[in-house]
């Protein structure tokens, strides 16, 4: 395959200007970020009390992004999938290390994203914050033998979604569309039940007619996602470097 | 239509997942916060303790074949959310020095909480093998069956222990 992306490891450009351009992509997360009100504290931390349901509805929207443009970009052969880095899964680490984590977001209020951009518009819990994430992080390396063969546990590889169900990968897509807007809706009910309708700005209506084409749009690909067979989007036979994560990643290696 | 300061979800979604895309299309991986603060308590301890560090399990990797640990890609995206989020601040007036707390929590009580909750995130990315975004977002679209799980059970954890600190918050 000779396709273009992703640019820094088809040689299109440079390491080093690879890593320039990280600068502006950054740039339009923490942009965005912001705009979505998570430099404030209050606002994820009310997530788990249902009177702000923006955090999980800004990850829906952000996950299908991503989702339907990776997938479709393979899709198109516009991307060669085999040279992006899939994120490996240890079951059960990930599975302890998000309750924790979820436990230190709902006390601290942020998580380190957010945080980061709370302490670039002045948040002095923000700043704190960062300094005790830089606090469990030295800890976690510091006494990494302690853990170690646990972090290490449960790999899986580059383990997906539909390989996980049996259905096809068009068809893991349109479901996870239909999870998040079945998901966005029922929160929001949840939402206005128990704390009643207050938000009248975004939920406006030139805002929410706007919301509903996206989600439309959203959902018509996914439709037509379900129609292509897994080998359109990706060849499981090929295992590049990039693609399986070798049991023995230099990231887990115990002494 | 005007958004302003705060935008509806979805749009501040869409461009948060327009962000990861370009890391895929350019890069050829996603976006993510916690590596680059893991490379940053590496660096200073290495300032101080530099063959400590080297010889560290989990740290060494940083340092290895005489490796810069802040010269990585996860340092750049991190310098660009910090002037990605200072400039929307700043554009729409927003830039403040305060402390954000529910009405019914002290600020150093408050301050007290962050530091804790940080200290126990700082810990559970590491395990996790990265945060919301980097493992959360990046994984979900990459349909990877470790980040779902990690995502559910962050909601799971929060959920847990929401009603002990409700005071903070509500």
């Amino acid at each position: 395959m000779d396709l273009a992306a992703p640019f820094a490891k088809t040689g299109v450009i440079s390491a080093a200007m690879n890593l320039w351009l990280a600068i502006p992509i950054g740039f339009i997360f923490g942009y965005a970020l912001f705009h979505a009100g998570f430099t404030d504290s209050r606002r994820i931390a009310w997530a788990f009390y249902f009177k702000d349901v923006g955090v999980p509805v800004v990850m829906f929207s952000a996950i299908v992004t991503g989702m339907l443009g990776l997938w479709g970009m393979s899709l198109a052969g516009l991307i060669d999938i085999s040279l992006v880095y899939m994120l490996p899964t240890y079951l059960l680490p990930m599975a302890v290390g998000g309750v924790l984590f979820g436990v230190g977001m709902v006390i601290g209020g942020y998580c380190p994203g957010t945080a980061i951009a709370a302490v670039a518009t002045g948040k002095i819990d923000g700043i704190v914050f960062v300094g005790g994430f830089l606090i469990g992080s030295l800890v976690f390396g510091d006494f990494f033998p302690v853990w170690g063969d646990f972090f290490n546990s449960d790999y899986m590889g580059a383990f997906r979604l539909d390989q996980w169900m049996g259905i096809g990968l068009g068809a893991t897509v349109l479901v996870i569309v239909i999870v998040a807007v079945v998901g966005t809706i029922s929160m929001i009910f949840v939402q206005d039940l128990v704390w009643g309708e207050k938000d009248t700005f975004t939920k406006s209506r030139p805002f929410m007619k706007l919301q509903g084409a996206l989600v439309a749009i959203a959902i018509a690909v996914g439709i037509i996602f379900a129609f292509f067979p897994t080998e359109s989007f990706i060849d499981d036979t090929v295992e590049t470097p990039y693609y399986i994560v070798p049991k023995a990643d230099m990231t887990g290696m115990a002494p | 239509m005007k958004f302003g300061t705060r935008w509806p979800p979805i749009p501040a979604g869409i461009l948060i997942g327009i962000s990861m895309l370009l890391a895929f299309v350019v890069a050829g991986r996603g976006i993510g916060a916690s590596g680059a603060m893991t490379r940053l308590v590496a660096w200073v301890q290495h300032s101080l303790f530099p063959a400590a560090t080297e010889q560290s399990a989990y740290f060494g990797k940083y340092f290895a074949g005489g490796a810069h640990p802040l010269n990585d890609y996860v340092v750049f995206i991190l310098i660009g959310l910090l002037i990605g989020a200072f400039v929307a601040a700043w554009l729409s007036g927003e830039l403040r020095v305060e402390i954000l707390r529910g009405p019914n929590i002290s600020s150093s009580n408050r301050l007290l909480l962050a530091l804790f909750g940080g200290i126990i995130s700082g810990f559970a990315a590491r395990l996790a093998r990265g945060c919301t975004s980097g493992q959360g977002l990046v994984g979900g679209a990459e349909l990877s069956v470790g980040a779902w799980v990690f995502l559910m059970c962050v909601f799971v954890g929060g959920w847990m222990v929401a009603w002990f600190v409700r005071k903070q918050w509500i």
